[in-house]
């Protein structure tokens, strides 16, 4: 369980997060939405422990992320945004060292990596260098190290981008199924793509939380308005 | 923890070699260091029992190339923004910036191993005081030490290598030169003799002759390590400021 409670976060004067509230249980899929620069990459990066919140705090499955930092990222795997790899690494010594991180042992390791790999379809690439893969693989592969350790919660920066139109069907089923007995946590603009996978939305603009709700209730919301209308409708207004 | 100090400085010492440039380092260091020694250094006219004309010109050697190992440490995780995916691990930051900089020195011991045919080929053709070589090549090792921590230190505040490096060299050097012995002579009438001794004991250079002339003391592997430590604790530092 993920618990934030009156988060915020200001770089000079402009507030990216203020005062954000939110729980996230098991099994919940949940699509961070808003527009760029709403402070979804933002919350993603305090939830994580690269940035550290000015006010208010994070709790991950009982452990604080400031006090307990250690401990907390124990249960998250997170992929950043532009899926960030080491080029020189071959997929196989990226996967090893992700998991090496994660104290694997050698021989969970392998099986782990053998699953993953099979997983996001990076069988046929493991011997190769990053810096020689295309981007649906590179993105594939920083989702594959993520996965490796199987953590109770995935938090995934546009999980889908780059990919071709089935590479991106596979990681939204990927992501639904792994989200059953998981948390994941996506950030997006698709809105196909949370109408798809996600069972919760967090609505952000302007650094606030501005609606916390599920796909069919902001459809309800707005009856006459598809999806994006109603996107568009709700972070103009508020 | 130990786990992840291995992995970690696994991970960077490989990436000299993955990426080549551990090639380029090693040959250039092994092209300045004999070509010093031989030509510069009077190798074959000097009294040579002590390697002095190779290891008098292995502080700046190593000032110049040490930086080039160290700039990609943490700058180069800022620009291919893999920083964002390494301090999101389970890793306290101590063990990333020790993992980190233990892959640099390493890395610089092994440059100086490339010196050692230098030291077995002499050794038959003049007779070496083996001590006082040995004490200069913990000279090396004390500097490389230093060198790598100030220069680990200083890619964390950079994402631009080239910046990094170059800003390495200029700290080096100022560190190398570091001679506050004018003061002594400017303030004659009021220091007294601890004041002259403090004073004497931050110059870099005599800590590193006194090393080299086989006059190793607790005083100067004391003053290697309390440049050492700092720096290392900086870059930690650097490393907590920038999540604010």
């Amino acid at each position: 369980m993920i618990v934030a409670k009156n988060l915020s976060k200001s770089f000079q004067d402009i507030k990216a997060v203020d005062d954000v509230n939110f729980c996230i249980k098991k099994g919940e899929v949940v699509a961070l939405l808003g527009p760029n620069g709403a402070g979804k990459t933002t919350v993603m990066r305090l939830l994580t422990g690269y940035l550290q919140q000015d006010s208010g705090e994070i709790s991950i499955y009982g452990f604080n992320i400031t006090e307990n930092r250690e401990e907390a990222l124990r249960k998250v795997g997170y992929v950043p945004e532009n899926a960030p790899l080491y080029p020189e690494m071959s997929v196989f010594e990226y996967l090893h060292f992700t998991g090496a991180l994660r104290g694997l042992s050698h021989d969970d390791l392998n099986i782990s990596l053998a699953e993953v790999a099979s997983q996001m379809q990076l069988s046929e690439v493991l011997n190769q260098r990053i810096d020689t893969l295309s981007k649906g693989f590179r993105h594939r592969t920083a989702v594959a190290g993520a996965l490796i350790y199987k953590p109770r919660i995935l938090i995934l920066d546009e999980p889908t981008e780059g990919l071709d139109p089935n590479q991106k069907q596979d990681m939204r089923t990927f992501i639904k199924r792994y989200g059953e007995k998981n948390i994941v946590i996506v950030s997006t603009h698709i809105l196909e793509e949370v109408e798809s996978i996600a069972s919760r939305i967090l609505l952000m603009s302007r650094g606030k939380l501005i609606s916390d709700t599920t796909p069919a209730s902001l459809k309800n919301l707005y009856p006459n308005k598809n999806m994006a209308e109603a996107f568009r409708l709700m972070t103009s207004e508020k | 923890m130990l786990q992840n100090f291995k992995t970690i400085f696994y991970k960077d010492f490989a990436a000299f070699f993955r990426s080549g440039n551990a090639y380029i380092i090693l040959g250039i260091y092994a092209i300045l260091s004999f070509a010093s020694a031989f030509y510069f250094g009077g190798y074959f006219i000097l009294d040579n029992s002590s390697l002095i004309s190779f290891f008098h010109f292995q502080p700046d050697i190593l000032m110049i190339l040490l930086p080039a190992v160290t700039m990609r440490s943490w700058a180069d995780e800022y620009r291919l923004g893999t920083i964002e995916y390494l301090l999101t691990q389970p890793v306290s930051y101590g063990t990333a910036v020790c993992a980190k900089y233990c892959a640099t020195f390493l890395f610089g011991m092994l440059t100086l191993t490339l010196s050692l045919p230098l030291w077995i080929i002499s050794s038959f053709f003049i007779e070496l005081d083996n001590i006082n070589i040995l004490s200069s090549y913990i000279g090396c090792i004390l500097i490389t030490g230093c060198f790598c921590a100030l220069g680990c230190a200083i890619s964390a505040f950079n994402k631009n290598t080239v910046i990094a490096y170059i800003i390495t060299i200029f700290v080096l050097w100022g560190v190398y030169s570091l001679n506050l012995d004018f003061l002594l002579t400017s303030t004659q009438q009021f220091s007294d003799e601890v004041f002259a001794k403090v004073i004497r004991s931050l110059n870099f250079s005599k800590h590193y002759q006194d090393v080299v002339s086989g006059q190793i003391g607790l005083d100067n592997i004391i003053y290697f390590f309390s440049l050492i430590f700092p720096a290392l604790w900086i870059n930690i530092v650097v490393l907590e400021y920038k999540k604010k």
